[in-house]
């Protein structure tokens, strides 16, 4: 299978006061086109760091990262951001969508920062809301809607622009076993039906159940990966 | 970004905070509606100024002795008239003018005084200085002096609208150096003038004019009035007028009169507009204020945004939508409040400009002007602009601290 993801040698740490806190301390790995792989760690292992890194939100201090065997070091901020809008998409613990807009306008952020006709942009932001079960739902704010439900917007915005990776950190963090459940198989549903790679940090061991591949990590180092079906 | 979502988004923004959005934009409409309101009504200051002042006779021009009274030194005479015609160039006429003093106008049978201002003039030189303004609603100029012939201004023979005086009515004058002696002469209405309305050296509405060989008795020249050949030649004559006076006269010159009053008015304008400018700095600062908080509240919501695919630019463009709309909006309420306020500020000056002790017989439309503020397009679009550009400037800095956030710090921002 093609690499679509591949992360070399990530090292980051992050000014404490005075010291220098590392974060990730050479993190490398690759993830393949269409495959859902999650990053299970406990808080503080540098989970998040991970995340933004990958999704070019952040740069590391050494390592570079690939995008379809594109270096991100190579490219300017604005050329990052242009990385997230085609392809990246992301899922936060805490949804982060826009309180004051419908489930329907925060799933069109991206569509208009993409420039899309607005014909095209009704269009693609009603399936993509079809897709996670919200189409009856999406004139409500966030505000008006479960857990749950904000989570699946939060998946269609991630979702609405087609990226090839779809970056999750902790996305059933913030919800009921049974909500988070429903999320996670989602999400995998997904991943099968669109062929996009799925890199899913967590602490919960409960959805390494449903990953193709399980990367361990440890104080910002991996600790082993698991492949679907064998033993750590 | 298109302009439409960009714009779009701002309202909505905008409209969630609707107290803070509006007293934001409160600020700009003050600001604005302060300089349109001077502005306004310093245009049209000026036109009414300059409307009376190129009513002025401009190559006319009025020589006096030095230090207004005329009492002290230097004493005109009739001579002097007729040197400054003989050895000046370029002047067509000169004439000199004696003013009565203490005139004491009685009409027919009439034991009421009225004061009216007399002078004593040669009548064929005065009608050759101020042709324009010797058009006769009764009689005519007197072809002989026979009978005392006497010229009343309009307002002399109206009031209130009615004729108070006709052709060949007896109208008694009191002429003499020093009051109270002579005994009041009689004289025979021998022409009404038209209305001549403001705007010469001297208002000839209310003005008596008696023959020169009447006013022998009275000492000395009070004024000479010189025409020139061409008007651009007036400030020229002036001059020579004056040094042939060793500077012991004074001239009136109206174009010069007309520059000052414009300098005057450019510099007022602009120091006015300047201070009421500050009005909108103030407004502006308020917008950098209300934006800064505003970048600080929504620090995650910018997060957000980045973490989708938000270009720097693309944040930085949202910001300052906000600031344009506040200051388009605020500048199209600004104009037409400034302008009412104009309106109500030139009603009230023309009402306090009664001035003390004056003939109240006289309506007020002929001794005051109306101040009618002129709302040109220049000024609304300067305005306009001027709004947009204040609001965008002052946005500035909140917009760019926005767009230049870390992605990564703003998503963590609680």
């Amino acid at each position: 299978m093609e690499d679509l993801l591949e992360a070399r040698g990530i090292k980051k740490a992050y000014k404490m006061g005075k010291v220098m806190v590392p974060a990730l301390r050479g993190v490398s790995f690759k993830a393949a086109k269409g495959e859902f792989i999650v990053v299970l760690g406990p808080s503080g292992s540098g989970k998040s760091t991970l995340m933004h890194i990958l999704g070019a939100l952040d740069r590391p201090d050494e390592g570079n990262v690939f995008i379809d065997g594109m270096d991100l070091s190579a490219l300017s901020d604005d050329e990052l951001a242009e990385v997230r809008l085609r392809k990246i998409g992301f899922v936060f613990q805490f949804f982060n969508l826009l309180p004051r807009f419908t489930a329907f306008k925060n799933v069109e952020i991206p569509l208009a920062l993409a420039d899309f006709s607005d014909k095209e942009s009704y269009e693609r932001a009603k399936e993509v809301l079809r897709l996670v079960g919200l189409e009856d739902r999406m004139n409500h704010r966030p505000s008006e809607l479960s857990g749950g439900e904000q989570q699946r917007v939060a998946i269609a915005r991630a979702l609405v622009n087609s990226p090839s990776i779809i970056l999750a950190d902790e996305p059933t963090g913030n919800l009921d076993t049974t909500t988070g459940w429903e999320i996670v198989q989602l999400m995998r549903r997904l991943s099968e039906e669109k062929k996009q790679t799925f890199v899913i940090v967590t602490h919960d061991p409960a959805l390494a159940e449903v990953a193709d591949r399980m990367i361990l990590l440890k104080d910002g180092l991996i600790e082993g990966i698991k492949v679907r079906g064998e033993r750590l | 970004m298109k302009r439409k979502t960009v714009l779009s988004m701002a309202w909505e923004n905008m409209k969630q905070r609707k107290l803070r959005t509006s007293l934001t934009t409160l600020g700009i409409v003050i600001g604005i509606a302060a300089i349109v309101s001077i502005s306004s009504l310093g245009e049209g200051f000026r036109s009414s100024v300059t409307t009376q002042v190129t009513q002025f006779e401009l190559d006319v021009i009025m020589v006096m002795p030095s230090g207004l009274t005329g009492s002290s030194q230097t004493r005109l005479t009739e001579g002097n008239a007729t040197s400054i015609q003989n050895n000046i160039t370029d002047v067509k006429v000169a004439t000199h003018v004696k003013l009565v003093p203490f005139p004491q106008v009685f009409k027919d049978g009439s034991h009421n005084a009225t004061t009216f201002a007399a002078l004593g003039v040669n009548f064929t030189e005065f009608k050759e200085i101020y042709p324009g303004r010797f058009n006769f609603e009764q009689g005519s100029l007197p072809e002989s002096l026979g009978d005392n012939p006497i010229i009343l201004g309009h307002e002399v023979a109206h009031q209130k609208g009615e004729i108070t005086a006709e052709v060949g009515d007896t109208v008694r004058l009191v002429i003499s150096s020093s009051p109270p002696v002579s005994l009041p002469v009689n004289f025979t209405v021998a022409g009404i003038l038209e209305e001549s309305g403001a705007g010469s050296l001297i208002s000839l509405d209310t003005c008596v004019l008696v023959p020169a060989n009447m006013t022998t008795s009275i000492p000395g020249v009070d004024m000479i009035f010189v025409k020139v050949a061409e008007q651009d030649y007036a400030e020229n004559v002036a001059e020579d007028i004056r040094s042939m006076f060793n500077n012991q006269v004074s001239t009136l010159v109206p174009s010069i009169m007309l520059r000052n009053a414009n300098s005057i008015l450019n510099f007022v304008e602009i120091f006015l507009a300047s201070i009421s400018s500050i009005a909108l700095v103030v407004a502006g600062i308020g917008i950098m204020n209300i934006m800064t908080v505003s970048v600080m509240e929504r620090t995650r919501e910018i997060g957000i945004l980045k973490a989708v695919g938000a270009k720097s630019r693309n944040i930085l463009t949202m910001f300052l939508a906000e600031a344009t709309l506040i200051g388009l909006i605020g500048a199209l309420f600004g104009v037409p409040a400034g302008y009412g306020l104009a309106q109500i500020l030139g009603y009230t000056m023309t009402s306090f400009r009664l001035p003390q002790g004056a003939n109240p017989q006289i309506p007020i439309e002929q001794i005051s002007f109306t101040i009618t503020p002129v709302l040109s397009p220049t000024l609304v679009l300067g305005a306009i602009f001027f709004g947009v550009v204040v609001s965008v400037l002052f946005g500035w800095y909140p917009a760019r601290k926005a767009a230049k956030m870390d992605p990564v710090q703003a998503l963590r921002h609680e």
